[in-house]
């Protein structure tokens, strides 16, 4: 490897806070509020001119996994006041809440229909299709509301570490290079940008045909007739299938979703999957933004000239940030496993309970996921959180549970254990558990009873779907 | 709560980057200006590596969604700026990506076709006043569709040669002394370095100047387009006809409720039909003026705009939703996913473009374009075309640095209307031959012949002036 050396510098200190956050995706979001909200002088550092990550300058508009089979819902907090508030704004899909959990088969199909993420394991699942326009003005006034001091168009790029101890990140952005202190640091950049710089443990192995072994570059077409689509559809189910696979053939792609969001009428939504070598290699990521542009520029052109009611159509947006979906994750305190997908058990320090639907049987054997505290704690630094998909799991666990809802569980977890443990002077390891656990019920969130052992067994009817993505 | 502003500075100790290549011409940043750079470069011969922030080409013209080509022609019709930008709009043109007037009208002042463009929507980027006979006429100015030109940028790229890297942002310059020898930059992969002889600044805002050190102005009248940032956004599904229905049978309504969108912080205006083919499609190019002049270099500024703009955008679409016929069922389509920034730190270059330039038609020995000049109101009748010069995209001081975009060596007034997409483009397109030429003559760029530079910018059909 030929290098280059790069001179010392005096590098400006442009703020100090308690808590600095980098990025501003769902677990930065998550982090910044909760630790403002808690009290702490709070500083997120996001990339992009506005907050969301992929649930919205990715196009991921979904929030699904919120309630178990059995319709309870386990992600509420941060997660619901989100879409709470894109109901004031008539911006947000979701199933009706006495459908939740629902195995009547009328219910069920119109769900399925309406959106693929409304349905799990013969049961309406509460999923909610949001609005990202709407969503990035709301998460600025969450940020803004709870106190949070924002750089917009900054890259936070590594810490600045002294030992065991992070003081601060570096960022780059107009300004120039500048830095900023603080006494926690929040990785919530996704991929674990911090981690090799500060010499926490990471793995990326990730089998080829998971999920998360892909890219996506998800885009939007407007003045699609969907009414005529639908008819067509319909009356020629074979044919339909025949130009999908057409478009496919092409270089295209085949499926779409229907936007779903008050007066999108005439919105689609195509998701996508391009399998790469690494979503953290600059290289990588520059070839899968040319083959997605060019599928989708391919893709509109097959559907206007050949399904009806496409005539009029047109490309309205492909997302500015690549669909990632994993990449680095560190080897914390605790490193969720397989193993962990089987067992029913909480843990003393549970922070978040995630419902486990994509599974099929294994998922109604083990409805719920719990999480560690520890799971966000690298092991040799000592105020340092990964909160965000980097989080300390194997690819297994990783598979499932690295969505938005999650990330922001996360978040919400590690920015609230942060100002409490700045206010208690002590150590983020040493957090009073059982007040941090009090603190996020507070807040909304959902957590077991850690002193009673779990008694469950499946005695529900046997699945009659398969579950989603198989491997 | 309050956050504590700090005057420390932090040591970063010297360290080892990795150098991921090697090339002859690095462009930093691919908006109108780096494109045009680093294509030049490439079909010049030059080992060629564009680095960009995004994840698509374009800048402005894509990201900012300013997706508009304008003053192709000046006043009377003639067209004078061609080279890339003709065969970016050919090239649009076979994809059905691109709207402008039809050739034979380029500066009519018949009535009709006038009123028809002005009605075709976006007039104002068609149409403008010609001061010499008092009469509206028609531009050769171009719209353009951003995603499909995302796209056809990646292709002209890539069959080019450019050696493309995306979501990478250049930061700084590597200096020997004062001569750059390449860039850092940061991306997924990391810190890295890019090394080259020749290094392209086209991030619009000379950021790899000043990280260098080099000169430069930030001086500009708060009055001027150049000193606000805009927010653009796009509403989609309204019904214009009902829309327009409206607004001319009640007229005094409509006018009030725009005032009361006003007072509320909206933003009233909007242009209609931005393509042909997006029925029901409005675009608010909302400008951002500031009490007193911003500085779009300052990330706490940005920041604060960026989050400002998004709450008129807010306020505007749910009055309009509201209250306006033709928007009931509209919804927020896109907002930009970068800032308008429209002007910015303009380098200190080996000669400073300024209005006596226009006023006395100066023609350089080193002119690299010819501009159509129709937005300089009654200068514009008596000088329709300003010639740029070599030497505007040339540092005073540094060598192996050139610019090439918005920051071009120019006053603030000259920055004003010359600064847009089509002339960045030309100014990449020059600044990447000279680069291409100072590399195979082992030279630096300040030395390339004026002579041979424009020879090779003609034969790539760029339009230039006889120099007697």
């Amino acid at each position: 490897m030929k290098s280059i050396t790069e001179p010392a510098r005096e590098t400006k200190v442009v703020r100090e806070a308690d808590i600095v956050v980098v990025g501003g995706g769902p677990g930065g979001i998550g982090a910044a509020v909760s630790a403002a909200r808690n009290g702490a002088d709070t500083v997120l550092i996001e990339r992009y001119g506005y907050l969301g990550g992929m649930g919205t300058g990715g196009l991921v508009t979904i929030i699904p996994l919120l309630t178990d089979y059995t319709g309870k819902q386990q992600i509420i907090g941060l997660t619901q006041e989100w879409i709470d508030r894109l109901i004031a704004h008539n911006a947000v899909d979701y199933p009706k809440k006495e459908h939740w959990g629902s195995m009547d088969k009328e219910i069920v199909r119109y769900y399925f229909q309406r959106s693929f993420f409304m349905t799990r394991l013969d049961r309406v699942s509460y999923a909610a299709i949001i609005d990202a326009e709407i969503s990035k003005f709301i998460l600025n006034e969450m940020v803004e509301e709870a106190g949070v001091k924002t750089y917009c168009h900054a890259w936070g790029t590594e810490p600045i570490m002294e030992g065991n101890h992070c003081k601060g990140v570096i960022i780059e952005s107009k300004s120039g290079r500048q830095a900023i202190l603080g006494k926690v640091i929040i990785d919530s950049t996704g991929d674990g940008d911090l981690l090799p710089y500060a010499g926490i443990e990471f793995e990326d192995n990730i089998p080829p045909n998971f999920r998360i072994a892909n890219l996506a570059l998800v885009f939007w077409v407007d003045g699609v007739d969907l009414h005529k689509v639908n008819e067509f559809r319909q009356k020629n189910p074979k044919e339909f299938m025949e130009l999908s696979r057409k478009a496919m053939e092409g270089g295209g792609q085949g499926n779409f979703f229907a936007s779903n969001l008050p007066d999108q009428d005439a919105v689609v939504w195509f998701h996508n999957r391009y399998s790469n070598k690494s979503q953290v290699d600059v290289e990588e990521l520059t070839r899968v933004e040319f083959t997605g542009r060019k599928v989708a520029v391919k893709t509109l052109e097959f559907f206007k000239k050949n399904m009806p009611g496409f005539e009029k159509s047109f490309l309205v947006l492909t997302a500015p940030q690549l669909g990632t979906r994993a990449s680095r994750r560190m080897i914390g305190e605790y490193q969720l496993t397989q193993k962990d997908l089987a067992d029913n058990q909480p843990f003393e320090d549970t922070i978040a309970i995630f419902p486990d639907l994509d599974r099929g049987q294994e998922s109604l054997d083990h409805p719920n996921m719990y999480i560690p505290y520890r799971s966000l704690l690298p092991k040799n630094i000592d105020n340092m959180f990964v909160a965000c998909r980097a989080f300390s799991s194997d690819e297994h666990v990783q598979e499932w549970f690295n969505l938005i809802p999650h990330c922001i569980a996360f978040g919400e977890a590690a920015g609230t254990a942060s100002a409490m443990a700045l206010r208690a002077g002590v150590g983020i390891k040493n957090v009073d558990m059982k007040a941090l656990q009090k603190q996020l019920a507070n807040q909304g969130v959902p957590l077991p009873d850690v002193s009673k052992k779990v008694d469950y067994k499946y005695t529900g009817p046997a699945l009659s779907t398969p579950p989603f993505g198989q491997h | 709560m309050v956050n504590k502003p700090s005057t420390r500075t932090v040591t970063e100790p010297a360290r080892e980057i990795e150098v991921l290549r090697e090339a002859d011409v690095v462009v930093v940043g691919g908006g109108p200006g780096g494109i045009g750079s680093a294509i030049a470069a490439a079909r010049s011969g030059a080992r060629t590596i564009l680095i960009e922030r995004y994840g698509h080409l374009g800048g402005m013209a894509t990201g900012g969604l300013v997706n508009i080509i304008p003053n192709l022609s000046d006043i009377s019709g003639k067209q004078h700026v061609f080279g890339l930008n003709q065969e970016l709009l050919d090239r649009l043109d076979r994809r059905g990506g691109a709207s402008y007037p039809d050739k034979k009208d380029w500066g009519t002042t018949d009535r009709k076709v006038v009123d028809y463009y002005l009605d075709a929507n976006l007039g104002w980027f068609y149409v403008r006043q010609d001061h010499n006979i008092d009469q509206q006429r028609v531009l050769y100015s171009a719209v353009v569709d951003p995603e499909i030109l995302k796209d056809e940028f990646n292709d002209m790229v890539h069959e080019a040669g450019v050696d493309l890297l995306l979501h990478s942002w250049g930061t700084r310059p590597i200096m020997d002394r004062d001569t750059a020898k390449g860039v850092f930059f940061e991306s997924k992969s990391g810190r890295q370095a890019i090394l080259g002889k020749v290094i392209i600044d086209a991030t619009g805002d000379g950021d790899i100047f000043v990280a260098a050190g080099a000169e430069f102005d930030n001086e500009c009248d708060n009055s001027r387009r150049t000193a606000w940032l805009a927010f653009i956004w796009w509403m989609a599904n309204v019904d214009l006809k009902k829309y327009d229905e409206f607004k001319a049978s009640q007229p005094d309504k409509y006018k009030e409720l725009m005032q009361e969108l006003g007072k509320l912080g909206g933003y009233p205006m909007f242009f209609k039909g931005v393509l042909k083919n997006q029925e029901g499609v409005v675009w608010y190019h909302c400008m951002q003026r500031q009490p007193e002049r911003s500085d779009a270099m300052d990330v706490v500024e940005l920041t604060r705009i960026d989050i400002r703009a998004r709450k008129r955008a807010l306020i505007t679409y749910e009055f309009m939703k509201k209250f306006v016929p033709g928007f009931e069922k509209c919804f927020i389509m896109q907002t930009a996913p970068q800032l308008g920034t429209q002007g910015g730190r303009r380098i200190i270059g080996e000669y400073t473009v300024t209005e006596k330039d226009l006023e006395t038609d100066e023609i350089f020995i080193d002119t690299i374009a010819i501009l159509a000049n129709n937005d300089y109101h009654e200068i514009s009748a008596k000088h329709p075309t300003l010639c740029i010069p070599y030497r505007c995209l040339v540092p005073r001081r540094m060598d192996g640095l050139l610019v090439a975009g918005r920051a071009f060596s120019s006053a603030d007034t000259i920055n004003e209307s010359f600064n847009i997409i089509p002339h960045c483009i030309a100014y990449g397109q020059a600044a990447g031959t000279a680069a291409a030429i100072a590399v195979k003559e082992g030279i630096q760029p300040r030395h390339v012949d004026y002579k041979a530079l424009r020879q090779n910018l003609v034969k790539q059909g760029v339009n230039l002036p006889d120099i007697k």
